[in-house]
């Protein structure tokens, strides 16, 4: 519990790691804190042509909504993902990428993922934002469901701070890890369902063995994204069972993510 | 008997010595471990008090632990045996600019480097000013630090370091920085830091240094302690020691 004291004493350090992540990125761009916006918009208009015009990937109408478009219904689930995988790949190199000054000066080494985490959500805040005014104008009704959005953000961020935790140890070891995260990280995107509705794959089970399903939906991913169309393409509660995983997944994650940086943050600055 | 700042107590540091430093996951599953390796004491049971409000020495050859002492008292690394007891805030200024950001203006890093340091956001706004002078770059305050010579950047690094004011100052030779009349302001704003009676552990290559700022020495060798006392005392053997190895010391 003294580590989590040493954490809060130095929180003012914790806000401007976040700012150093956040104003260094874009510095020198002309677009800025634009370019945040732009790199969604991209894949979205990549992802609604292959999928909806050439594929014809149809998305499920929401329900209360109404709103039956698949740009919307993709970038519901895309944002939480891409937060996701910024986070989690971000913080299991902060701490490698900070090696000169783990060396040179003491301080809480959580705070680096933890850095990375916020300065993501951040930017993910933005992209909401502009995702929330979309759908409003396309007739659908979010505001509501804004404070339990943010529930799930912070939830989502738990689980992605604790595997970027542990994977951060990892790496001062095994330098493989971040290459071997990013394929399964790629993997793990066609396995969840971003970018096709989930009823393709409980169509696929229903002829071919209902274990896929059980097994498909192991993924907390599924029920994050699940979670976040509920609340933003339907607007409405999200389910249970998918509510209660979430919150295990992300308080056991975060929880081991913790222990294990903590017991091994004392040899990190020899390991570098 | 004053009381301490830092009690140091049987404090050792082991390093490992890998024979072969690929941290691949191949090479760990080839040879069915995680790595070969020898290991190496670079701290041997080291023990001494610093009383507060005094200015302790560590002084030996290139390799004999200084450093790492230095960075175990800083928690930068951990004590495999023993222990240090602190009693009051601790501020180590092993490198100067650590964490600055290139494209940050200087303004920002003043900001970002005196968190990193310890200070609060209340502590730097009143000081601001005062760090900006010290380090003499105020016309180039609000731009990239990456824009600054080498000389304006080490700087503003130290203004930063020596504006903490922390109760245990732990330095390693960055005393070394600047232009003539850059060191003197330095050195000044160190016998500050003694009349206000705080303490202070450093590390240097200069006797004359230890001499004029220490009144305690810790000279180390090959790890351990070798002698330990009044700084004259300790100097004295010390460069004796180093005329009959017939070594040049490198000094003045």
């Amino acid at each position: 519990m003294s580590y989590a004291r040493d954490l809060l004493r130095t929180r003012e350090l914790l806000g401007n790691l976040v700012q150093r992540e956040i104003k260094g990125k874009y510095r020198r761009t002309v677009l800025g804190q634009l370019w945040s916006l732009l790199n969604p918009l991209a894949t979205m208009l990549v992802y609604t042509v292959v999928f909806s015009f050439i594929f014809q990937a149809r998305p499920r109408v929401g329900d209360p909504s109404g709103l039956d478009i698949y740009p919307l219904w993709l970038m519901s689930g895309l944002l939480a993902w891409s937060f996701f995988t910024r986070a989690v790949t971000g913080g299991l190199s902060s701490i490698v990428s900070n090696a000169g000054l783990i060396k040179k000066v003491y301080f809480p080494r959580m705070h680096l993922p933890f850095a990375v985490t916020l300065s993501t959500g951040f930017n993910w805040l933005f992209e909401l934002g502009v995702l929330i005014a979309a759908i409003w104008l396309f007739g659908g009704f979010p505001i509501p469901w804004i404070p339990l959005l943010l529930v799930f953000m912070v939830l989502l961020g738990l689980l992605a701070t604790g595997i970027a935790m542990l994977l951060a140890i990892v790496n001062v070891h095994f330098r493989d890890t971040q290459h071997f995260t990013a394929i399964v990280i790629s993997m793990w995107f066609y396995l969840t369902p971003v970018i096709y509705p989930i009823s393709l794959v409980e169509t696929a089970a229903a002829q071919r063995g209902d274990w896929i399903l059980t097994v498909y939906r192991l993924n907390p991913m599924e029920r994050f994204i699940a979670v976040f169309r509920n609340l933003l393409y339907d607007n409405t509660w999200p389910a249970l069972d998918d509510s209660l995983v979430c919150f295990a997944w992300a308080i056991g994650a975060f929880l081991l993510g913790y222990v294990v940086f903590v017991n091994n943050e004392k040899r990190l600055a020899e390991l570098l | 008997m004053t009381e301490s700042a830092v009690v140091v107590d049987g404090v050792s540091k082991r390093f490992r010595l890998y024979r072969e430093r690929n941290a691949t996951l191949k090479s760990a599953l080839m040879r069915g471990r995680a790595s070969v390796y020898e290991e190496f004491w670079a701290v041997r049971d080291v023990s001494f008090d610093v009383p507060r409000g005094t200015t302790l020495g560590l002084i030996g050859r290139n390799g004999s632990g200084k450093s790492t002492l230095l960075k175990t008292l800083a928690r930068i690394l951990h004590p495999d045996e023993g222990q240090i007891t602190m009693s009051g805030r601790v501020a180590s200024l092993l490198e100067v600019g650590s964490g600055f950001h290139p494209e940050l203006s200087g303004r920002e890093n003043i900001y970002l480097n005196g968190s990193i340091l310890g200070m609060s956001r209340k502590e730097i706004d009143s000081r601001f000013d005062e760090i900006v002078d010290f380090s003499e770059v105020r016309k180039f305050i609000d731009q990239p630090v990456k824009n600054y010579s080498s000389g304006m950047y080490v700087r503003l690094g130290f203004s930063v370091a020596v504006h903490v004011s922390p109760d245990i100052l732990i330095v390693d030779e960055v005393l070394a920085v600047g232009d003539a009349a850059f060191k003197t302001k330095s050195k000044r704003k160190f016998a500050e830091f003694r009349d206000q009676k705080r303490t202070i552990i450093l590390v240097s290559h200069s006797m004359p240094q230890v001499r004029a700022l220490c009144d305690q020495v810790v000279w180390l060798d090959g790890g351990r302690v070798r002698a330990i006392g009044p700084s004259d005392e300790v100097v004295d053997a010390y460069l004796a020691h180093i005329d009959a190895d017939e070594v040049d010391s490198n000094e003045e």
